[in-house]
């Protein structure tokens, strides 16, 4: 009984830790109003200036976004972008340019 | 020389295109991005420090965007400690070339 307990509260507590993690990439769409000015519609820039996001790794996109926020990396417009973001803002709009069409592997 | 000449000659000046400072070739390039397939040619792979996520994808980028990146990496300006190192080996005919080659550039 007792170990069964354990295992469930380990269980509910790994579960918990889950859903902010994943993005949701519809509702990624909704919030995308800003960065398709310049990023392009679906995430394919023409400009060179604005780099193409469409298919681009989930989390690299969260990554790049956490590194403008916190001044990592250094730009001041998506410094300015990004600073009202919150992580599932970011996570929602990351999965929905990773599932747009656009960049691939290329050997 | 009258005032129409003047300004007519300034007026074209104004669309002068900057020169391209180098000519990106992709096919030489293909002998020069063997330090990079290691990372940004394999699916899945994953940086692991500091931080995990994966490698970003390449193919398709604007090869402009791919230069100005592999610039700020070597002046220090981004910082990774990997492409520090890598960039810091590549000129500008080399960062050119193999951004041509990413781009998907036929030549």
């Amino acid at each position: 009984m007792k170990r069964y307990l354990k295992f469930g509260i380990m269980l509910m507590a790994m579960s918990a830790a889950l859903p902010a993690l994943a993005g949701n990439a519809a509702k990624g769409k909704e919030k995308s109003a800003t960065c398709v000015a310049c990023h392009g519609a679906d995430g394919n820039s023409s400009l060179a200036t604005f780099p193409r996001l469409a298919g681009q790794h989930e989390d690299y996109l969260v990554q790049s976004l956490n590194a403008y926020k916190s001044g990592k990396r250094k730009n001041e417009v998506m410094k300015g972008i990004v600073a009202p973001l919150s992580k599932e803002d970011m996570a929602d709009l990351a999965a929905y340019f990773a599932s747009q069409r656009g960049l691939e592997i290329k050997r | 020389m009258n005032k129409a000449a003047v300004l007519l000659v300034a007026l074209l000046g104004t669309f002068a295109m900057p020169s391209q400072a180098v000519e990106g070739r992709a096919q030489i390039a293909k002998k020069k991005v063997s330090m990079c397939i290691g990372c940004h040619g394999i699916p899945g792979y994953k940086i692991s420090f500091p931080e995990v996520y994966h490698v970003p994808k390449l193919g398709g980028q604007h090869a402009d965007y791919i230069v100005a990146a592999l610039k700020a990496y070597k002046t220090g300006e981004r910082q990774h400690p990997t492409m520090n190192g890598i960039a810091a080996s590549l000129s500008e005919q080399d960062m050119a070339d193999i951004a041509a080659y990413y781009a998907g550039k036929k030549k």
